[in-house]
């Protein structure tokens, strides 16, 4: 039956040749602490005014080392355990961009592309002709260039920028899945240890069947 | 077995006697190959779902407005929380992957022909009911797809002649998807995989009463066969022991490639997304759905294309043993059915906006259904063929031996019930 495998790679093979699609760029979103507690400071920053995180609290910022006395400053009267609620009221959001922005919690998770989306969002915005901005993946967004990549002068402020971007990108795909740094880990282990267990119940079915004729 | 506490039992209860005539004596066809592993599988995995799913709903809240909190309660604060999900949601995705494989074994080596109808049967049953279970447990994180998934199949159930509005309403709970619904959900998710124990159970003890069939044949001479304990379970706990790598792959290193990114939103009922897909294993018959043009007749075709198989007994009329492996037709059948069903997957996966993808969907599921129609005909001109060609040295002897097998087993029947002395 090896066939049926054959055909089934085959179509496995073409169906994600198919599903890709090109225009995103592609980024590797950085998993080790000081670059989230980065990415986590970017956010308060740049996004937070708008932007809700309800299932990140003050509490998970501190977890990635951030000092105290910084978050403190953030959160103000809130106790620790007060999710990342926007600064702007939902009523003044509706009032201006005649929505209110998503809560970003899921957001690296939330759309086809993942962080790749995000990233490209973020730094997709450009100056058109008539001196406002557009934004090459999410044409009719109303979320203003938050960065403020599309008045950038130099090629090396641009390059700031874009790892501003990839920060802010790395602290939400990390937000979408906190536990993704442990869960690989244990994966290691389990999937070492089923190895060796395969290996003995193969020696053990071998010396076992060898006892028939 | 021995020991005073074993014979202390065995005076009381068939314990000794019922380990030797299922395990330690049951005879198996010592030529099983590991295509034979994935019953075994599906045991285990049906097993790690209703271990998972007893733990999650511990944590989960069915009410449609803490639900979709809960879940990323679990995800975040409950301890290795997210291990339970990732394991119950890839462990769906696992039991059809492993029940598919089962199927296309038995599809592929003829096992569902004479003695062996009723355990078909049964599988068939068990299928219906996985899928059930699936759809109502897709509900339950609350998230987009969830919502919507849920919306157009229950909606289906419309064309019912006469009280279709009533059917859906009463399958709802409610004129739409909502909170009623979450919790009748959510209760017979929980209900339905007890229930596909039980199925389990009557498919074991139709296999233990025809046996095995095996690669070559149907019936194999005494020497063939060896116990089932220890050659097969050392065999198949190899076998597990390779699957769970897999498994453990998806669970660990991938879990949210089986997770529709419109799921992380929660759901909305004013917001349509813009491409409602069903999970990968529903994609062939979603597509089959959407080929008809007329609803009616679309929900017609998918309830039929999942019971196709059930006729298989009867459509297949060739008498050659050992399935696919001497009948050179019905093995191309089989591939290209396999094909096929890889066709309607990426159709149901695409959006019916391509006028080209509908075009090959329709086509596709013709396709599908000829396949089962074309089988009777094709099976009896095959055989015809392959005696007239003559058949390899033994084979003969293999379908003599089938038939008189078979008369055995209705003498035995007969004997059993007392007609027979
Ligand atoms: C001035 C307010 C404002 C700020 C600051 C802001 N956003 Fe937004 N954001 C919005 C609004 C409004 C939307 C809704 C856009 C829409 O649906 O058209 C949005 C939507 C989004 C989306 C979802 C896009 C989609 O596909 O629906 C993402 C991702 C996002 N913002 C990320 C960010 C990040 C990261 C930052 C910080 C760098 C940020 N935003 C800063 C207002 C803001
Ligand atoms: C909950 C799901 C199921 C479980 C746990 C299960 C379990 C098993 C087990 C343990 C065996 C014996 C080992 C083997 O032959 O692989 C078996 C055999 C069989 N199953 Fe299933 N099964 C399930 C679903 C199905 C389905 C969906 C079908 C088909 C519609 C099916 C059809 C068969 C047949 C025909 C056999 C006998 C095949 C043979 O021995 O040659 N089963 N099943």
């Amino acid at each position: 039956m090896s066939t049926l495998l054959k055909i089934m790679l085959l179509g496995c093979l073409s169906i994600s040749a198919f599903a890709e699609e090109a225009k995103l760029e592609n980024i590797q979103v950085a998993t080790d602490k000081p670059a989230l507690a980065r990415g986590a400071e970017d956010w308060m920053n740049n996004c937070h005014t708008c932007h809700t995180m309800k299932y990140v609290k003050y509490s998970d910022l501190l977890s990635l080392g951030i000092d105290k006395a910084k978050v403190d400053g953030w959160r103000g009267e809130a106790s620790v355990d007060t999710p990342l609620i926007a600064q702007m009221s939902d009523a003044d959001a509706m009032a201006t961009f005649a929505r209110v922005p998503p809560d970003l919690s899921l957001m690296a998770q939330a759309r086809d592309g993942g962080p790749n989306y995000m990233y490209s969002y973020l730094i997709g915005y450009y100056l058109k002709p008539d001196g406002t901005t557009g934004n090459h993946i999410f044409p009719e967004t109303k979320m203003p260039d938050p960065l403020g990549i599309s008045s950038v002068a130099g090629a090396a402020q641009r390059t700031e920028m874009q790892n501003t971007a990839k920060s802010i990108t790395s602290f939400l795909t990390w937000a979408a899945d906190p536990h993704t740094t442990d869960r690989t880990r244990l994966g290691y282990y389990v999937i070492g240890y089923l190895i060796v267990l395969s290996g003995l119940l193969y020696v053990v079915k071998k010396q076992i069947w060898s006892r028939l004729k | 077995m021995s020991g005073p506490i074993i014979n202390w039992i065995d005076k009381r209860f068939p314990l000794t006697s019922f380990v030797k005539h299922e395990l330690t004596d049951y005879p198996t066809p010592r030529n099983l190959s590991y295509w034979w592993n994935f019953g075994f599988l599906a045991g285990i995995v049906l097993v790690l779902q209703v271990a998972t799913g007893i733990f999650l709903a511990m944590h989960y809240k069915a009410d449609s407005t803490l639900a979709f909190d809960s879940i990323q309660h679990i995800m975040r604060e409950v301890n290795y929380g997210w291990l339970l999900r990732y394991m119950h949601a890839t462990g769906a995705s696992a039991f059809f992957f492993v029940i598919f494989v089962h199927m296309a074994r038995t599809l592929y080596y003829g096992s569902f022909r004479a003695p062996r109808e009723l355990l078909w049967w049964t599988g068939q049953g068990l299928l219906l009911m996985l899928m059930a279970t699936a759809f109502m447990g897709y509900l339950l994180p609350w998230g987009q797809m969830s919502f919507w998934g849920a919306t157009v199949i229950t909606n289906l159930f419309k064309v019912t002649p006469f009280i279709g509005e009533n059917v859906v309403i009463w399958l709802r709970g409610d004129y739409s998807v909502g909170d009623d619904t979450l919790t009748r959900f959510f209760s017979l998710h929980y209900l339905f995989p007890f229930l596909i124990i039980g199925a389990v159970i009557v498919h074991l003890v139709a296999l233990h009463t025809v046996k095995s069939s095996n690669p070559s044949g149907i019936d194999l001479k005494d020497k063939d066969n060896i116990p089932f304990h220890p050659y097969f379970t050392a065999k198949d706990l190899y076998g597990l022991g390779i699957f769970l790598i897999v498994y453990s792959v998806f669970v660990f290193f991938m879990p949210n490639s089986l997770i529709e990114p419109a799921n992380n939103i929660p759901a909305n009922p004013m917001v349509t997304p813009s491409h409602i897909v069903p999970e990968w294993y529903f994609l062939p018959f979603y597509a089959i759905l959407r080929s008809v043009p007329n609803m009616f007749g679309g929900v017609v075709a998918m309830a039929l294309s999942v019971m196709m198989f059930a006729f298989m007994p009867f459509l297949d009329r060739s008498r050659i043993p050992g399935g696919a492996r001497y009948r050179p037709i019905y093995r191309i059948q089989f591939y290209l059915f396999l094909l096929d069903m890889l066709v309607l997957g990426y159709v149901g996966y695409k959006p019916p906006t391509n006028p080209s993808i509908v075009v090959v969907g329709q086509v596709a599921t013709l396709c599908y259904f000829a396949s089962f129609f074309v089988v009777p005909f094709v099976s009896k001109i095959e055989e015809r063929w392959l005696i007239k060609r003559g058949l390899p040295a033994g084979i003969m002897e293999l379908m003599e031996r089938e038939k008189r097998d078979l008369e055995n087993r209705t003498q035995e029947h007969r004997r059993r019930k007392g007609d027979l002395v």
